[in-house]
C-alpha cells in the first residue's frame, strides 16, 4: 500500500514531467535520439497515473479530469503501438509505370504488415511549377490504379494530398528528375529493357550522371544527361520539362560515346549492345503508413474536451474576484 | 503602390497602440484611470491594423503566415485582439495595460525592422488546417500575455513603487487565481494547437509528429505549462512564484514562437 501511495504521489508527477522536459531539452540540443527518454518518461507516467486512479478517490470523483487523464494514457499506448507498426519510406516511379512495391529507402516498425504490393498505382506524369528563385510551388501528378470493386480511378495527387490505397499514404516530393531509357541486348540473348534514374532536378542540376552494372559487364557504364542553359529560369516562373535539345554521354571503362536521340543510339559493349530508347521523368513519393493516427486524433480530441469541461466546471462556478 | 498604402496603414495602426499604450503607463505612473481613452485607441489601432492585414492580403492572395513579417504583424494584431476582449471583461486588472503593451512595443519595433517583401505560400499551407492551427496558438499566446501582465502586477507589487502604484487592484491570491485560470486557457489551446499541427503535419508531410525544432519546442513549452499548473496544485506556491513561473512560460512561448525560425531549416518553420 506504502508502494502504491508513493507511486500516486502528485510530486512524482511533477518529477516526471520536469525530467521530461530536461530529457526533451537534452535530446534536442545534443541531437540524440527522442525515442528513449520519450518511452522511459511515458511508462513513468504511465504507472504513477495508474496509482493515482486506484488510490485517490478524489482523482474519480472528477470525471472530467478523469477523462482527460485516461486519454493522455490511451495516447501514450497509442503512440507506443504506432512505434511497432509504422512505416516511413521513398519510392520512385517512371512516368507511365507503376509502383512495384519496392522502396528505395524505409524506416518501420517491428510489426509492420508489409502490405504494399497490393497498393499498386501507376504514375502517369506531373507537372511542377516554380517561382522565381527557384522556389518549387505546387506539384501535380496524375496517377491511377484500380479500387477493391476493380474499377480504374484516377487522381491528381501533390506534395499535400496523397493518395490513399490499403492504409498507405504516398505524396509527391521535392525529388524528381529524368530517367534515361536503355535497351540491353547482351549477345545471343532476349534483349532487356531498363531505365536509370539521374539524381533529382532541380537541385542537383550540375550531376545529371549515374553509373550502373549491366548483367554480364564486369564494369559498371556511367551516363549523363547534356543540356544547354537552364531549364527553369532562376529570375521568372518556370515549370518542370524535359529537354528539347539534349545529348547523352556514355561510358565503360576508357571509351566514351555521345548519343544524339536524333540519330546515333547504339553502343557497342565488350558482351552486347546498349540502345538508347528514350527519355522520361520519375517521381520520388514518400510513403507512410501508421493506423492508429485516427486513433490518436480521437483520443487527443477527448482529452482536450474532457480539459476543458474541467476547467468549466471548476471555474465557472466561482468568480476570481467575488468582491 | 499597394504595398506602400499597406506599410502607411500598419504605421498608423502601430501610433495608435503606442499612443494607447503610452497612455496606460501614463494613466499608472499619475494614478488616473483613462481606461476608455487606452480601450478606443487600442480599438483603432486593431481596426486599422486589419485593415492593413486585409489590404497585404488581397495584394498577395494569401494571409500573414510565411515570413517574420507577417508573422509578427499577425501576432501583434492577435494578441492585441486578445489584450482588447481581457482589457474591456477585466476592468478591475486594467492598469496592467502599462506592462502588456511595452512587450506588444518590442514586437511593433521588430515588425518596423525585417523586410516586408512579398511571398509566397508553399503548397502544404493550402489547408484549412493551417488556419486552425494558427488560431489555437494564437489564443494560448494571447491569453499568456494576459497571465504575464497579471504577474507583472503580482512581481512588481513586492517593490514600494509596484504597492503604490498598483494599490487599487485586487489583493495577489486574487491575481493569482486569474493568472491561472488564463494559463489554464492557454493549456487547452496550446494542446488543441498541437493537435491541429499534428493533423496538417500527417496531411502535409505523411507523419504527425517529428521532433523537428518547432515541434520539440512547442512541446517543451507545453510541458512547462503542465508543469506550472501541477506545481500550483501540489505545491502551496506563492503568488510570486506562480508569476516566475508563468513567465517563464511566456518567454519559452515566445522563443517558440519567434527564435526558433532563425535556427532551424527544416519544413516546418514556423516563418520561412
Amino acid at each position: 500500500m506504502t508502494t502504491l501511495l508513493r507511486l500516486a504521489s502528485l510530486r512524482l508527477t511533477l518529477a516526471i514531467f520536469v525530467v521530461f522536459l530536461l530529457g526533451i531539452l537534452l535530446a534536442h540540443l545534443a541531437g540524440l535520439s527522442f525515442s528513449p527518454i520519450v518511452t522511459a518518461c511515458c511508462f513513468l507516467w504511465a504507472l504513477n497515473l495508474i496509482a493515482v486512479l486506484f488510490s485517490h478517490g478524489n482523482f474519480r470523483r472528477q470525471p472530467a479530469l478523469l477523462v482527460f487523464h485516461l486519454a493522455l494514457l490511451v495516447i501514450v499506448i497509442l503512440v507506443a503501438a504506432g512505434r511497432l507498426i509504422y512505416l516511413n519510406g521513398q519510392a520512385e516511379v517512371l512516368e507511365g509505370q507503376a509502383f512495384s512495391g519496392r522502396l528505395v529507402n524505409f524506416e518501420s516498425g517491428r510489426f509492420h504488415p508489409w502490405s504494399l504490393k497490393e497498393a499498386s498505382f501507376v504514375n502517369h506524369g506531373f507537372q511542377v511549377r516554380y517561382a522565381p528563385g527557384l522556389q518549387r510551388l505546387e506539384t501535380r501528378n496524375r496517377v491511377s490504379w484500380t479500387d477493391e470493386q476493380g474499377v480504374d480511378q484516377t487522381a491528381v495527387i501533390g506534395d499535400d494530398k496523397p493518395l490513399l490505397l490499403k492504409g498507405y499514404r504516398f505524396y509527391t516530393t521535392w525529388n524528381k528528375g529524368f530517367a534515361l531509357i536503355f535497351e540491353w541486348q547482351p549477345k545471343g540473348q532476349t534483349p532487356l529493357l531498363g531505365s536509370v534514374n539521374l539524381p533529382g532536378y532541380p537541385g542537383n542540376a550540375l550531376k545529371q550522371a549515374q553509373q550502373w552494372k549491366l548483367p554480364g559487364l564486369p564494369e559498371p557504364v556511367w551516363a549523363m544527361l547534356q543540356f544547354e542553359g537552364d531549364l527553369i529560369p532562376q529570375d521568372q516562373e518556370g515549370e518542370f520539362r524535359l529537354p528539347d535539345d539534349y545529348q547523352v554521354v556514355v561510358r565503360y571503362g576508357e571509351r566514351r560515346w555521345e548519343l544524339n536521340p536524333a540519330d546515333s543510339k547504339v553502343v557497342d559493349l565488350p558482351g552486347g549492345q546498349l540502345r538508347y530508347v528514350g527519355l522520361t521523368t520519375w517521381m520520388g513519393y514518400l510513403v507512410t503508413w501508421d493506423a492508429t493516427v485516427p486513433w490518436l486524433l480521437l483520443a487527443s480530441t477527448i482529452a482536450v474536451l474532457a480539459l476543458s469541461g474541467h476547467f468549466w466546471q471548476k471555474y465557472w462556478r466561482r468568480p476570481w474576484n467575488p468582491d | 503602390m499597394e504595398a506602400l498604402v499597406e506599410l502607411r496603414v500598419l504605421w498608423a495602426a502601430v501610433v495608435a497602440y503606442v499612443l494607447a499604450g503610452s497612455i496606460a503607463i501614463i494613466g499608472v505612473l499619475l494614478k488616473k484611470r483613462p481606461e476608455r481613452s487606452v480601450l478606443g485607441l487600442m480599438l483603432v489601432g486593431l481596426l486599422v491594423h486589419t485593415a492593413s492585414i486585409a489590404i497585404r492580403w488581397e495584394r498577395l492572395g494569401h494571409g500573414p503566415f510565411v515570413s517574420m513579417f507577417e508573422i509578427l504583424s499577425s501576432n501583434v494584431w492577435s494578441l492585441m485582439l486578445v489584450f482588447v476582449i481581457a482589457y474591456w471583461r477585466l476592468p478591475a486588472v486594467r492598469p496592467m495595460a502599462a506592462l502588456v503593451m511595452p512587450i506588444l512595443f518590442i514586437m511593433m519595433g521588430w515588425l518596423m525592422t525585417v523586410s516586408p517583401g512579398e511571398t509566397r505560400l508553399p503548397a502544404t499551407y493550402h489547408t484549412v488546417w493551417l488556419f486552425i492551427h494558427i488560431g489555437f496558438a494564437k489564443i494560448f499566446m494571447g491569453a499568456t500575455l494576459v497571465a504575464v501582465g497579471i504577474s507583472g502586477v503580482i512581481l512588481l507589487r513586492s517593490t514600494v513603487f509596484g504597492r503604490e502604484k498598483f494599490q487599487r487592484l485586487p489583493g495577489n491570491e486574487r491575481l493569482d487565481e486569474l493568472s491561472f485560470r488564463c494559463m489554464a486557457i492557454g493549456f487547452v489551446f496550446e494542446s488543441l494547437m498541437l493537435i491541429a499541427g499534428a493533423i496538417w503535419a500527417q496531411d502535409a508531410w505523411g507523419r504527425y509528429w517529428n521532433w523537428d525544432p518547432l515541434e520539440t519546442w512547442s512541446f517543451i513549452t507545453w510541458l512547462l505549462v503542465a508543469i506550472s499548473l501541477h506545481a500550483r496544485l501540489t505545491f502551496q506556491i506563492s503568488p510570486r512564484q506562480g508569476a516566475w513561473m508563468i513567465i517563464a512560460v511566456f518567454i519559452a512561448a515566445f522563443l517558440t514562437f519567434f527564435g526558433v525560425p532563425f535556427i532551424t531549416q527544416s519544413a516546418h518553420q514556423g516563418a520561412v
